[in-house]
């Protein structure tokens, strides 16, 4: 018995109270698993069960024993995280909020700006030029892709004419006969309509933009707390 | 303290109870996506994805490192930036369609739910030795899975890991919170999240893993669990695929994988059993599994050059994986070959189909990654890695790695990953799983090139003049197609589009194998379309060399070689009336660097002489088939998935 003394006790810590409002939890407790109410003699064997549990458990903490424990330590630091974010992964968040969000992080759910534009292709820079000077290949040379975008989005047509073509068309006006490089080789776009982004509306898009507001928040909120904390510390990394 | 504490545990109760009204997916995201987009007439665009990703969920992902999970998984592919277990910000220049999670049916989960236990309710002594190596470092915890993995080879993995019934109530929490998140990510029209798991069976540490895909939403998926690996056989798969189809309505197929792996026993001549193999065997494969994956990280099964001597672009991705199975627990020897490869499968499809009147190995080809990382990387200079032990770090390519531990597999044999394509009429559940089944998919090592194959018997150059894609679609077949034996010899229209951001295309070639007169299975290699170049006045049959702008120093090529695009109209020279043939399309391109380089650049490695070498590579895409039957053959459209068991 020697062996189990830890720190001095606070004679607050050793006394035990179990409310009425435990005590039903651990009913209901026994109820969810066996799908019916515990006589008196099981609700009197859970309560001498948790009574024993909490006994040891004090003491184990008297001792020290939650120290140097992987199991504990990352329990109690995921609990830390757990603690920062709880309330925004629960929390039923209204519809200002994310409008706000929306408003905030409109790149993250704007339609995008769409392109409309038709094409002719030339392999090569010269093969451009010749055309241009009208060797009768105005119409371009054949090439197996769409000769026509409508309203195609930035991504697709990086997709399609890859990045440098979409980088270069997204500065552009709506103009004839611009002669753009893709990765396929040249090409005479007529740009004929751009339409800006529009924000979509809320109630098209509530889940994303929830479920982004969600995991966005929950991950700022347990960095910020996290922050908070480390800052009070001095790390020394030997 | 002590307040703050248990304001969080309410909090959690509060999670576990709110019955998720905020974050719920709209019945269009739960279901398979029919009627929820407007269709194109044909398949327009190739559609992009992975079939083939791990995240923490799967037993050995978890023990390799990775703490990024489904959700992250679907983030990441969808375009959005991540952080990567080891720390890294992790991006996809391009975002994929879709993706199919497929984690580790077995133990789903239990390696987290291992980590997680108090260790004295660790009461098995091996359990309880993993559990102390993936508590003490990374190297230790990747330790572990490989004596995991070679357990599962060995059929010695502890009973209180494999048992079905202790796994089940936590398997099923597992599912349903995943087909929730799934649903919530499936956007029909933008991004595809299907539901899969790997089934990964490995007697004797043969590989025969196949990834389970579902074509449904939740509604459905959530009827069943994933069925487990270890103690099971394929026709038990099968069953339990007929099974989930009956009951719900659904439908779902299996991809086998990395059959470069199983020494020969993923496509036998043999039934299972070893016997002779029956019609009704032959029936339910080539229905159950419609698709293969030709290539990923852990190395490329189209053929070896034992198989193919006359092809000079044979035995990409070959090198060190073709030294046994798996977890290198069996060295392979040459004759295992056939029964390794897809290219070698599809001919032996061709010689059953002549004693069983159905061709068993009637499939298509993808490509995946098998990333264990949740990060579908497939592009080298983005590589992320097989698995967290080797995101990117200085000495991930020359040191040995996990499976064949200093027996000759080393980082710098991974391959970067590949996609899988799918012909479709627009992004959905129904629409890319559709195309799965009926073959219109393509695999590719990485690039993004679009290929296009039509068969037919009436396609002429004038064709390109005009609608060709109407064309092929209306008077022919698309690839994954079959054609009936009409007395004339087969046309086809092949084009081939660079990947926008990458690299120029060497040539185009067409892989044609058939059954001769004798009943020999015959295979070659025809040159379809290539860049121009100085041609070899002495043979017009051989392709001279495109050349090699490769920098080893700086991992960089130019596209000064090679072309953009490619087309052929390609009539085979060498057809015989009443041939049984298949026919599918390889486009090469010019020699670039491998990740390996890359990963030199930016760590500032020095890598041996063939190192290098072997690192200037030869990307390619490959085409599903098409099938050339004799006339009035049963086909393998005709073939309903067969319910009544073996």
């Amino acid at each position: 018995m020697l062996a189990l003394v830890g720190e001095p006790v606070d004679p607050s810590e050793r006394s035990i109270t179990l409310s009425r409002e435990q005590q039903a939890g651990l009913a209901l407790a026994f109820e969810r698993t066996m799908g019916r109410a515990p006589t008196d003699a099981e609700l009197d064997a859970r309560i001498g069960q948790w009574v024993r549990e909490e006994v040891l458990y004090r003491e184990a903490l008297r001792l020290g024993l939650d120290r140097g424990d992987p199991v504990v330590r990352r329990r109690l630091a995921s609990k830390m995280d757990e603690l920062a974010s709880a309330e925004v992964e629960t929390a039923a968040v209204s519809d200002d909020v994310l409008s706000r969000w929306l408003q905030d992080h409109p790149g993250r759910f704007a339609e995008g700006e769409r392109f409309t534009f038709s094409h002719s292709y030339y392999p090569d820079e010269d093969a451009l030029h010749s055309a241009l000077d009208g060797d009768g290949r105005e119409e371009g040379f054949p090439i197996s892709l769409p000769p026509r975008m409508d309203g195609a989005s930035y991504e697709e047509v990086k997709a399609v004419f890859g990045s440098k073509f979409a980088a270069r068309i997204a500065r552009m006006k709506p103009t004839r006969s611009a002669q753009l490089q893709s990765g396929f080789g040249w090409h005479l776009v007529d740009l004929e309509e751009r339409t800006r982004g529009r924000a979509r509306p809320l109630g098209d898009m509530r889940e994303r933009v929830e479920a982004d507001w969600r995991s966005s928040t929950a991950a700022a909120r347990r960095e910020k707390a996290f922050d908070l904390l480390h800052k009070a510390y001095t790390v020394d990394i030997e | 303290m002590r307040y703050l504490l248990a304001l969080g545990s309410a909090g959690l109760l509060l999670a576990s109870c709110s019955d998720g009204a905020p974050g719920e997916a709209t019945e269009a995201q739960q279901g398979d996506g029919t009627d929820t987009v407007e269709l194109a007439e044909f398949p327009d665009r190739p559609y992009w994805g992975d079939t083939h990703l791990h995240t923490d969920v799967s037993v050995d992902a978890f023990g390799f490192g990775v703490r990024l999970g489904p959700e992250e998984a679907l983030r990441f592919a969808r375009g959005e930036e991540v952080t990567a277990t080891t720390g890294m910000k992790a991006q996809l220049d391009r975002p994929l369609d879709f993706l199919v999670i497929a984690d580790h049916s077995d133990a789903m989960g239990a390696t987290r739910r291992l980590y997680d236990a108090p260790r004295m309710m660790v009461r098995d002594p091996t359990l309880r030795r993993w559990y102390d190596m993936m508590h003490e470092s990374p190297e230790q915890s990747t330790r572990a899975v490989a004596e995991l993995i070679t357990a599962a080879a060995n059929n010695e993995i502890p009973e209180a890991f494999r048992d079905p019934e202790r796994q089940a109530a936590a398997t099923r929490e597992l599912w349903d919170r995943h087909l929730d998140v799934l649903d919530r990510y499936n956007e029909p029209g933008r991004f595809t999240a299907f539901a899969g798991f790997e089934w990964t069976l490995m007697p004797g540490g043969n590989n025969l893993h196949r990834v389970v895909m579902f074509r449904d939403g939740s509604a459905r998926t959530r009827q069943v669990l994933p069925f487990p690996g270890i103690g099971t056989t394929v026709v038990q798969l099968w069953d339990y695929m007929d099974a989930y189809e009956e009951t719900t309505g659904g439908r779902a197929l299996a991809i086998p994988h990395n059959s470069n792996l199983s020494n020969g026993m993923m496509f036998e001549l043999t039934g299972p059993d070893g016997g002779a193999m029956t019609a009704q065997y032959a029936r339910r494969r080539t229905a159950r599994e419609p698709v293969v994956e030709a290539t990923q990280i852990k190395g490329d099964s189209e053929t070896h050059p034992f198989l193919s001597p006359n092809d000079e672009f044979a035995g990409f991705g070959v090198e060190g994986w073709d030294l046994g199975n798996l977890p290198l627990t069996a060295r392979s020897t040459p004759d295992m070959y056939a029964g390794s490869y897809v290219r070698s499968a599809l001919l032996r499809g061709l010689t059953l189909e002549e004693q069983l009147g159905v061709n068993p190995y009637a499939f298509g080809l993808v490509g995946s990654t098998d990333s264990h990382t949740a990060l579908a990387t497939g592009d080298e200079d983005n590589f992320f890695g097989k698995h967290t032990g080797n995101e990117p770090s200085e000495n991930r390519a020359l040191t040995s790695q996990n499976l064949g531990t200093r027996q000759g597999r080393f980082g710098w044999h991974y391959l970067a990953g590949g996609y899988a394509a799918a012909w479709a009429r627009g992004n959905t559940r129904a629409e890319i799983f559709d195309a799965f089944l009926r073959h219109e998919v393509y695999a590719t090592t990485g690039p993004r090139m679009v290929v296009r194959l039509f068969a037919g018997f009436d396609f002429s150059e004038e064709d390109w003049d005009g609608d060709w894609v109407r064309a092929g679609y209306t008077r022919g077949v698309p690839m994954g197609g079959e054609l009936e034996d009409t007395g004339r010899a087969p046309i086809f229209l092949i084009s081939a589009l660079k990947d926008p951001d990458g690299a120029n295309l060497d040539r185009v070639q067409v892989v044609k194998g058939w059954v001769d007169a004798s009943g020999a299975a015959q295979e070659k290699v025809y040159d379809v379309a290539w860049s121009e170049r100085e041609m070899d006045g002495a043979s017009d049959s051989l392709v001279p060399p495109v050349g090699d702008t490769v920098d080893r120093a700086k991992a960089t090529y130019e596209n000064s070689i090679g072309a953009a695009q490619l087309r052929a109209t390609w009539t085979d020279p060498d057809y015989r009336r009443g041939q049984r043939a298949f026919y599918y399309v390889r486009v090469i391109e010019i020699p670039t660097p491998s990740w390996v380089l890359y990963d030199a650049v930016r760590f500032g490695l020095k890598l041996p002489a063939n190192v290098v070498e072997a690192n200037v590579m030869r990307e390619r895409a490959y085409s599903s088939p098409v099938w050339l039957r004799p006339k009035s053959r049963p086909q393998i459209g005709d073939a309903p998935p067969i319910m009544e068991g073996e």
